[in-house]
């Protein structure tokens, strides 16, 4: 019936979209979508009960170089037929080749195809690229019951399962699985119970209950151990807030994790020693997926309160938000190739930080220092993301989809990340040195920012000493702002200035945020519910008004259904959607599939070109 | 019935039954789950119930009013000695059919409107009693000023004010301020509105978090639309936005699904997906708003199930303690939280029937 008369719902679905660095193209023939697809409102898989469709690449190593730590993605277009595409689907779950933007997807050859019973639907997935060998490949499968598989998809040679049986660890659903980085045989799940569990592959599960020792607790999360006379698995228990644990994702560096959950809050650890670094809170609502920077400064969740939330692992702090998604936001991820690097020196903020962050940059440099090609780039777009650690980033890529069927880019400038956490506005006390304030007049006017807070606690550890130095950062920040991109030069010599004295001056208002904080906790009421209350107006959780809200650069319906999978190639894009729909955006000035002689797949009618 | 209530209770589980509470259904007597189902949520809407009950307490020998009979049902709920079970609102439906002649037949209603009946008729209720209750108080009063030779008409302004407000606007009511800007010489003219419940437009795969937006966005006035300012003397393009000047304690907001078709003369149900957080906040206050940052929780939701307004079926969502609960007329299921994606609404534009929250009741969570 056509009598529709919403106009939203009939928007056009995009097979293509700008952005200032050119046509990114929608390729049906590299559509990597459920075979034998039936007709659209049909689909069996697109019940809403069904878990959202997800996406797992690989590279295999070739087979002459037997360094299998090597392989990153970054020689997929090289050796196309390398790279492995794992998704699931209602009851099925699908390994293929990917044969990237240059060779049309042959849907006819599934490298492994499973179907699941209904109760045990799978979930999400990880490959191992740390085991990864020329033959073969280590596929984690979570499941809707509670148990992790674990299948090699090629050499179809191993097929172990834990947590399987009466699932005497954990019954709700796994929300995440991943390989602990590096590791060939440890493998970290969680659950929607709120539990998270550390595996080794190659341990048994106990065939009774386990019995759990506390092992370290932290404000809001607990660790346990396995009480066993023989190591078993799990390995560790670790409960986390209220609710469902959504996400969870490792740094770059791999020691640090960020954790998600329902209860609307974001924590990061340091993995090994399991202490809570850092938090920040939704607006309102659950966080439902979480993601790092290439170079690990900044940690990026989106939720149930359509926003997507810019964390800063360095200043501990929320430094920006994001409002341009309808409905909630599913995925968020960085594009490692499309981040702008400036030519200075790589100047590492870690360097201004204290004892605490050193480790943090050690580790950066460490990373950089390994990854082979480590030319200089320049200041260029589509430069190689493995080179980006310990660099100077100006200019951030992110991409987030949702349920609203959009799909946004985003680029976050640093003098946006930069800008200093501004006082709420409920907040009674006013800035005593007038002078300050006007040092900030490039920005917004009238908003209390981060100097006045400074001199709000001077009696704090913090001097005048650090008032001054915040006072000399906001003037220059205030110059640059006027800066733009035509004086390249003068540019990087105020910038470099800038950010060494900006890491000075953040670091105070931060302390200075949390003494403000401390103040609040004693002097309020300590009820646990009155928290978010509490953490609202903080950097912790600041008020739209109180932060940069930024807006998407690119916003484009691209699906029908809920969109469920957002992965950054070298040379695309690949986007999934709850209806099984796997798409590949060829990047701009890359080479798309070669017109083939017959057509082995129409374009199902759920993308029928709209141009 | 029997065996479903004791099944009920055997899940939560004795010990785990929360005290002081009743899970009780209610008889459908022919097309009242539009009615249930708005009275379940009401009931389970902590400061609604308790303001009712208080009024039972208080009014215990009182003329017949919808909200006498409501006080009786929600008594009558609240002190029966089985933990689960049903009961028939047949006096509450008597009388509500009886004050109202368009819902006294045997159709299926909208929910929504019943909302809006039942609320405004209690609060008429509480403001004719206020004011007979005052009218006596002033009798009193001014017999002792006369005797006391004290000063006559001190506060009546603020009297008035008093009558109009009454803990059913103190739950419910959200003051929102609409401002006009004037583009040309930036006058702002603004006025207030009170409302008992949002009702906002619904649009495919979005959030209520966006419909929201929008039913607050920004909208510019312009072309052959342009205002007169007062100011200017002169049409002028205008601005005009919505603010949340006062939150209510009991965020309701209704979902315009049924969109009415001239042209056809009918109703088409919109089943729009539209997603639902259980915390909510509101984006668009005002700056002079007192608690801009009040955090609500989601306390239930009237779902509708069919295709269009006369037809189909109301159920509601009820949180209580840490149980969510399906009241579908006198069956009463616990269920999962995460069995809320039920009743989003669906992608699809071809199915015409479906599942969908149609009212929500998000409970302001204030700090204590």
């Amino acid at each position: 019936m056509a009598v529709q008369g919403e106009s939203g719902s009939k928007e056009e679905i995009k097979t293509q979209f700008t952005t200032i660095e050119g046509v990114y193209r929608l390729l049906p023939l590299s559509e990597y979508s459920r075979p034998n697809r039936v007709a659209y409102n049909n689909t069996a898989g697109s019940g809403s009960s069904s878990p959202p469709v997800r996406v797992s690449f690989v590279c295999l190593p070739p087979d002459n170089n037997t360094n299998s730590s090597s392989c990153s993605s970054v020689n997929s277009s090289v050796n196309g037929d390398r790279t492995k595409i794992c998704f699931n689907y209602g009851r099925e779950l699908f390994v293929y080749t990917y044969r990237g933007i240059k060779k049309a997807a042959d849907l006819s050859k599934p490298i492994d195809k499973r179907a699941y019973n209904k109760e045990d639907v799978p979930t999400c997935h990880d490959f191992n690229k740390c085991t990864a060998s020329p033959d073969g490949v280590c596929l984690l499968v979570g499941l809707f019951g509670g148990q992790v598989q674990l299948i090699d998809p090629i050499t179809k040679e191993i097929n172990k399962a834990y947590n399987t049986g009466e699932r005497l660890i954990d019954k709700t659903k796994v929300t995440c699985v991943r390989w602990i980085p590096g590791s060939p045989n440890q493998f970290l799940a969680s659950h929607s119970s709120g539990h998270m569990y550390t595996y080794n592959e190659e341990l048994l599960c106990g065939v009774d209950r386990p019995h759990y020792q506390l092992f370290k607790q932290g404000e809001g999360y607990s660790v346990y151990t396995c009480k066993t006379k023989s190591t078993r698995n799990p390995l560790y228990r670790w409960v986390i807030g209220e609710g469902s644990i959504n996400e969870f994702a490792f740094s770059p560096c791999s020691k640090y994790l960020a954790v998600v959950s329902q209860d609307g809050s974001l924590r990061v650890f340091n993995f090994d020693t399991m202490d809570l670094l850092g938090s920040a809170r939704s607006y309102y609502g659950g966080l439902l997926c979480v993601c790092w920077s290439p170079d690990g400064r900044y940690v990026v969740t989106g939720g149930e309160d359509d926003l997507i939330t810019i964390w800063s692992f360095q200043e501990k702090r929320v430094v920006a938000r994001g409002q341009g998604h309808k409905s909630w936001v599913t995925v968020v991820a960085f594009d490692a190739y499309t981040t702008l690097y400036s030519d200075i020196d790589g100047f590492d903020m870690c360097n201004e930080e204290t004892s605490k962050h050193n480790s943090l940059s050690n580790d950066i440099r460490a990373k950089s220092n390994n990854s082979a090609p480590n030319s200089r780039p320049n200041s260029n777009r589509n430069s190689l993301a493995s080179d980006g650690l310990g660099l100077n980033v100006t200019s951030y890529r992110l991409g987030s989809v949702g349920q609203d069927t959009l799909l946004c880019l985003w680029d976050l400038k640093d003098d946006v990340l930069t800008q200093p956490y501004r006082r709420p506005r409920s907040s009674t006390v006013v800035s005593s040195s007038g002078g300050v304030g006007s040092g900030y007049g490039g920005h917004q006017t009238g908003q209390h920012l981060a100097n006045a807070k400074c001199n709000n606690v001077k009696e704090s550890s913090v001097g005048s000493d650090s008032s001054h130095h915040s006072h000399s950062t906001n003037s220059l920040t205030a110059k640059l702002a006027n800066l733009n991109f035509g004086e390249k030069k003068d540019r990087e010599k105020v910038e470099k200035d800038h950010k060494r004295s900006l890491s000075l001056a953040s670091k105070n208002s931060t302390q200075n945020c949390k003494t403000s904080v401390n103040k609040n906790q004693v002097g309020g009421s300590t009820c646990p519910s009155d928290e978010v209350y509490k953490s609202m107006g903080t950097s912790l959780c600041p008020r739209l008004d109180e932060c940069p809200v930024i807006e998407p650069m690119i916003c484009k319906k691209i699906g029908h259904e809920r969109l469920s999978g957002l992965v950054f190639r070298e040379d695309c894009v690949v986007t999934s959607c709850q209806d099984g729909c796997v798409l590949t955006w060829c990047r701009p000035g890359k080479q798309a599939v070669p017109t083939p002689r017959f057509s082995c797949l129409a374009p199902g009618p759920g993308t029928e070109p709209s141009r | 019935m029997g065996a479903n209530a004791s099944q009920l209770e055997k899940e939560i589980g004795a010990d785990q039954f929360p005290p002081n509470e009743h899970y009780i259904g209610l008889v459908n007597f022919g097309n009242t789950c539009y009615i249930n189902s708005v009275l379940q949520a009401l009931y389970f809407c902590k400061p609604f119930r308790e303001k009712i009950l208080e009024y039972k307490a208080k009014n215990k020998r009182t003329k017949e009013t919808l909200l006498a009979c409501l006080a009786d049902l929600f008594y009558n709920i609240a002190t029966q000695k089985k933990k689960v079970g049903s009961i028939a609102p047949k006096k509450f439906i008597a009388r509500f059919r009886k004050e109202n002649v368009k819902f006294d037949n045997y159709m299926q209603q909208d929910a929504h409107e019943f909302f809006v009946q039942l609320i405004d008729s209690i609060n008429e209720t509480i403001v004719e009693k206020q004011m007979s209750g005052r009218s006596r108080q002033q009798g009193i009063d001014s017999d002792q000023q006369a005797g006391l030779g004290g000063q006559q008409d001190s506060g009546g302004g603020g009297n008035n004010q008093q009558q109009d407000h009454t803990w059913v606007h103190e739950i419910f009511q959200a003051v929102v301020t609409r401002e006009l800007k004037c583009l040309n010489c930036e006058a702002v003219r603004s006025t207030d509105e009170v409302l008992n419940n949002l009702s906002v437009e619904v649009h495919q795969n979005t959030s209520i978090t966006h419909c929201l937006r929008c039913f607050f966005s920004t909208e510019t006035i312009s072309a052959e639309n342009k205002v007169q300012c007062e100011n200017c003397c002169s049409l002028q393009e205008h601005q005009k936005r919505t603010r949340v000047k006062k939150l209510p304690t009991i965020l309701v907001l209704h979902l315009k699904r049924f969109q009415f078709l001239g042209q056809y003369n009918r109703t088409l149900k919109l089943s729009h997906r539209v997603v639902f957080p259980l915390e909510l906040r509101l984006f668009d206050t005002s700056s002079d708003a007192v608690n801009p940052d009040r955090l609500y929780d989601l306390a239930a939701v009237v779902v509708h199930c069919g295709t269009g307004i006369n037809r189909g079926h109301y159920i509601a969502i009820v949180k209580s303690h840490r149980f969510w609960l399906l009241f579908d007329d006198d069956a009463v299921d616990k269920i999962d939280a995460s069995l809320m994606e039920e009743f989003y609404g669906l992608t699809s534009e071809i199915q015409k029937s479906s599942e969908t929250g149609y009212i929500l009741f998000y409970q302001a969570r204030d700090p204590t």
